[in-house]
């Protein structure tokens, strides 16, 4: 098996691929904001120590408290989590991200991970401020809510900051060895299909079920924010409408968002692929997957894969992705 | 599904757009409760006027194909799917006896309208 990206249309796609663009802006963004944001947790964790408990309540349960560990080992653990996904997120950006939804992705992991954990070190240790016995610590509802809510916020803040993509007009031929749908010269096409996500759907009924109960059960009903959240991403993922017209490849989610367009001046060729979501993806839904090829896959399966100039490479799963693909060769043959 | 609309050719453009969601539901391609793409969404695509659309939408919801459902769109109706293998097996006798017999697909195609005339 080659690598997944590789194009199976030899010599659509010359020479080496360009260099990642905007990439001083994106470690900025990356990286400096998660420091800041990091380092800043540190020192006013640490300016509290005084007033906390000794140790610290670092894991609550339906009934309050039920983990507690030593003031630097819980800052530590969380800022090292931030940290981690600080880095992640940079290599995305710097290393895969020719397209701009992957560099979005990147800085949005990056940005989102950091203020996630930033607001839930300090959250926590905001509650028991002034406490003698940790275990007094209520709960930390308010802490998951303001969480999800300032990670979510500020990584997509951060995403939608970074440059779009740059117009980059194609000016090589479609290859004449890619698939063409053969239309009169005055006629038009255009080519619509509908892929559902059944496991998105599936997997959205199981996190209902489970949030009910769990806030329920542990009467927390902060508990289920998160899960809410994981609902809705979700269902933005349940369906998709795949359109091929003359203005290129355009692919819509029910919800609006996620979207993924092609002009057809920047498709280099299309192609029907077969896609593993979990070994090229790594999981389901709006993906940057190995060598920064963006995906919205939501099953195992044949896929239209899109060349695109400036090195990127995008993919959706959906049925009789053949003729999509033949359908954007051919009319995207016609504008050149 | 592929939509295609010949600007040069002398049928009108909602009639092709009306055959081919016909030919569409007969191939099976289009299966009852799927959903069409929005009148708007299509004349875009094609570059056509929005009325020429809903015109042969309108004929196809005239003749029970398909549902127009307010917010929903069009929608393949329930109550059209009949077993067309039938006819799908004569359709390939015939192309395989007009290609023994050599004649031309125009020759066929006329006999054929004029049959079912």
């Amino acid at each position: 098996m080659s690598a997944p990206h590789a194009p199976s249309i030899p010599g659509a796609e010359a020479g080496a691929r360009p260099p990642v663009p905007h990439k001083a802006l994106t470690t900025a963004v990356a990286l400096l904001i998660p420091a800041l944001v990091l380092t800043a947790t540190v020192v006013v964790a640490m300016s509290w120590a005084a007033e906390l408990p000794n140790p610290v309540a670092s894991h609550f349960g339906g009934d309050g408290p039920d983990g507690f560990s030593s003031l630097g080992s819980f800052v530590w653990t969380g800022v090292g989590i931030g940290a981690s996904l600080a880095v992640l997120g940079w290599v995305i950006a710097t290393g895969l991200g020719r397209a701009a939804a992957a560099r979005r992705t990147g800085v949005g992991t990056a940005v989102g991970g950091s203020l996630f954990l930033a607001t839930s070190v300090l959250g926590t240790l905001d509650a028991q401020r002034g406490l003698a016995d940790p275990a007094q610590a209520g709960g930390i509802d308010g802490v998951v809510l303001l969480c999800v809510v300032v990670g979510g916020l500020g990584g997509a803040l951060a995403a939608l900051l970074m440059p779009r993509d740059r117009p980059q007009p194609a000016t090589a031929p479609v290859p004449s060895t890619a698939a063409r749908v053969p239309l009169a010269p005055q006629e038009r096409a255009t080519w619509v299909r509908r892929v559902t996500g059944r496991s998105m759907i599936a997997v959205a009924a199981a996190v209902v079920a489970v949030s009910a109960i769990t806030a329920r059960v542990a009467d927390t009903p902060a508990a289920a924010a998160p899960l809410a959240v994981v609902l809705v991403v979700l269902l933005a993922h349940a369906q998709f409408t795949v359109t091929v017209d003359s203005r290129g490849l355009r692919v819509r989610s029910l919800l609006g968002f996620p979207r993924l367009t092609v002009p057809a001046d920047e498709v280099l060729h299309a192609e029907e692929v077969s896609v593993s979501p979990l070994r090229e993806f790594g999981g389901w839904g709006y993906r940057v997957g190995a060598s920064g090829r963006v995906g919205i896959v939501v099953r195992q399966g044949a896929a239209l894969q899109v060349t695109r100039t400036g090195g990127r490479v995008y993919v959706v799963t959906v049925d009789d992705a053949a003729t999509g693909a033949a359908l954007l060769n051919t009319l995207t043959a016609r504008t050149r | 599904m592929l939509f295609r609309v010949d600007p040069s050719s002398p049928e009108p453009l909602f009639a092709q757009i009306g055959d081919q969601v016909r030919a569409g539901i007969v191939r099976g391609d289009l299966t009852p409760g799927m959903r069409l793409p929005s009148a708007r969404d299509l004349a875009a695509s094609l570059d056509i006027n929005l009325h020429t659309v809903l015109r042969a939408y309108q004929d196809l919801r005239d003749e029970g194909a398909i549902e127009l459902r307010r917010g929903r769109g069009a929608v393949v109706s329930a109550h059209a799917p009949h077993d067309y293998r039938p006819l799908h097996e004569a359709i390939e006798t015939v192309v395989r006896i007009s290609r023994e017999l050599g004649l031309s697909p125009e020759t066929t195609t006329a006999l054929l309208r004029e049959a079912l005339r």
